[in-house]
């Protein structure tokens, strides 16, 4: 029962530090501009499925496919946000986001069912169903290697966001917007830029993703609730907030999995998120004070 | 429109360094949504004096200090800056003609550092010894931004923060420092620091346009005061007449004034 309880632990954090990218996608998005992107959950699985395409159709490995799906990705994000958000007024934009957002996610809902069908698909290399035997546990390839690549592409965010001038005119535009266009940024721009990476950054999500499980278009739902309520734990808009959520959320499912039954573990995930909430309105690493501006 | 004197001659108040005009505004409409709050402004600001913009509340200052800076796009009018025309341009645009804002809330980035938001001020600049240079001038004008250079902006008091938001403004070297109700939330002990700062950046060469609630402490400090009334600018002339005006007085200052000591 011990180790079976490590184990879950190891893979909780394994599979919370892929979570972990997809949320600050999200969490990056609602802190520069109070959009929240319900479209995030289907953009995984857009990714998931660009990455199986060029799979079985290019045969491209998938990890070498991100080359080309985290820019398609990020263009697609760029374009979303040209046609749709950036006609949203000022006043009722938060609200209205989650409208829009919605729609953009069914419209891609639909054109991914025609386009792949409803049937269940997974992606497939070596490394998928292959693990490395450490200290007693089972590691797979594919949980390790997505572990390192969230961690590498986490670290580039968060160099670009604290050691760049970009960066740093995301991080005023995101504490405080009219201040951030006074001394001369371009919030707008800074804007479309950051909905571009918070989506690009699904593309490498989603291809783990669609490693690890088998999905359809409308995998999106579980997905986007989930990432949801891991930024929302995590403090909206807080970038080491969504971090810490998604490990914590992930542990705590395996290890419920594990100890009690995996019946419950996807309740327990969304009841963790209830009882933090009501001690914490804010959420974990909430900064609501900073926002009220 | 009653107006005194378009050149600052009040007895007993000499203005010190009034120049010629510097920035323009001409039949200025502006306004949020549908309706217009400035119903045709038309004032000039002097180089190298203090303006001082009062008015009651909803008269349309903050609405006027937004137009000069680009946050809001004139409907009508112009507004223009050493002969330039400014409307409709960028608040980047505008700032990289040498005007910079310091609005009325606080505005510092508050998970920044105290030395990472001066350093923001100058974001336009990209020679980073030209930044280097002006960060250590201005810390030396303010001691505050070498004293708490690691401190977060959140942290420090309202009146500090004031201060760092006046430092922040001078790292772009701006000709005209606009100013909106700085005096918002102080204490009034920090309320005559701020001022005496707001006289140090005068003195250090900057033109000042403010928009003060503090309608007897602002025009004190200005060399010329506008009065502004539902949009429109009823009475402009040196801050002491403008303090000084029985009719202002009585209707904005809370009763007439008897003369006061410059500077006091």
């Amino acid at each position: 029962m011990g180790s079976s309880i490590i184990q879950a632990v190891i893979d909780g954090v394994l599979t919370g530090g892929v979570y972990a990218l997809m949320a600050a996608g999200l969490t990056l998005i609602f802190g520069v501009m109070d959009i929240i992107n319900i479209a995030q959950g289907i953009f995984v699985i857009l990714g998931a499925y660009l990455s199986y395409a060029l799979s079985v159709h290019a045969g491209i490995d998938p990890f070498l496919g991100l080359f080309i799906t985290i820019p398609a990705l990020f263009l697609i994000g760029i374009g979303v946000e040209w046609g749709f958000i950036r006609r949203l007024k000022e006043g009722d934009r938060t609200a209205m986001s989650i409208l829009v957002t919605y729609a953009v996610s069914i419209i891609i809902e639909g054109v991914l069912n025609v386009s792949f069908s409803v049937n269940y698909v997974q992606i497939h290399a070596w490394y998928v169903n292959r693990s490395v035997h450490l200290f007693g546990f089972y590691l797979p390839y594919i949980y390790l290697f997505g572990f390192a690549m969230a961690a590498v592409l986490l670290i580039a965010i968060y160099a670009l966001l604290y050691r760049t001038r970009f960066g740093a005119s995301v991080r005023a535009s995101l504490q405080d917007r009219t201040a951030a266009r006074l001394v001369g940024i371009d919030v707008r721009r800074v804007s479309t830029i950051c909905f571009g990476l918070g989506v690009a950054v699904t593309a490498a999500g989603g291809m783990v993703f669609g490693a690890t499980n088998a999905f359809n278009a409308s995998t999106s739902y579980d997905l986007i609730s989930r990432l949801l309520a891991i930024v929302i734990l995590g403090g909206l808009g807080s970038m080491g907030g969504a971090l810490g959520a998604a490990v914590f959320m992930l542990v705590l499912e395996d290890v419920v999995a594990v100890v009690w039954s995996p019946v419950w573990a996807t309740a327990v995930f969304f009841a963790a998120l209830v009882v933090v909430l009501s001690v914490r309105p804010a959420g974990l690493f909430g900064r609501q004070v900073a926002r009220a501006q | 429109m009653t107006s005194l004197s378009a050149e600052p001659s009040a007895p007993g108040g000499p203005v010190p360094g009034a120049g010629p005009v510097l920035l323009s505004l001409d039949g200025v409409v502006a306004g949020y949504g549908g309706g217009d709050v400035l119903k045709g402004v038309t004032f000039d600001v002097a180089e190298g004096g203090i303006t001082c913009i009062v008015g009651p509340n909803g008269a349309g200052k903050s609405t006027l200090l937004a137009a000069v800076s680009g946050l809001l796009c004139p409907r009508l009018g112009t507004i223009t800056f050493r002969g330039e025309e400014l409307g409709g341009k960028s608040p980047k645009a505008i700032l990289q003609r040498g005007i910079v804002q310091v609005p009325q809330n606080h505005s510092l980035f508050r998970e920044m550092s105290v030395r990472e938001n001066v350093e923001m001020g100058a974001f336009l600049v990209r020679d980073r010894k030209v930044v280097a240079e002006r960060l250590e001038r201005i810390a030396s004008l303010f001691p505050i931004v070498s004293e708490r250079a690691g401190d977060k902006a959140g942290s420090l008091s309202g009146g500090q923060q004031r201060l760092v938001e006046f430092a922040r403004c001078l790292m772009l070297d701006p000709a005209l420092v606009v100013l909106d109700e700085p005096s918002m939330g102080l204490d009034p002990k920090t309320l005559h620091s701020m001022f005496e700062t707001v006289r140090l950046m005068h003195a250090d060469g900057r033109t000042i346009l403010l928009v003060e609630q503090n309608a007897r402490a602002g025009l004190r400090l200005a060399t010329h005061g506008v009065v502004l009334e539902n949009g429109r600018v009823r009475l402009t002339g040196s801050g002491r007449e403008v303090l000084e005006h029985p009719e202002i007085g009585a209707l904005y200052l809370g009763g007439a004034v008897a003369p006061v000591a410059t500077g006091s």
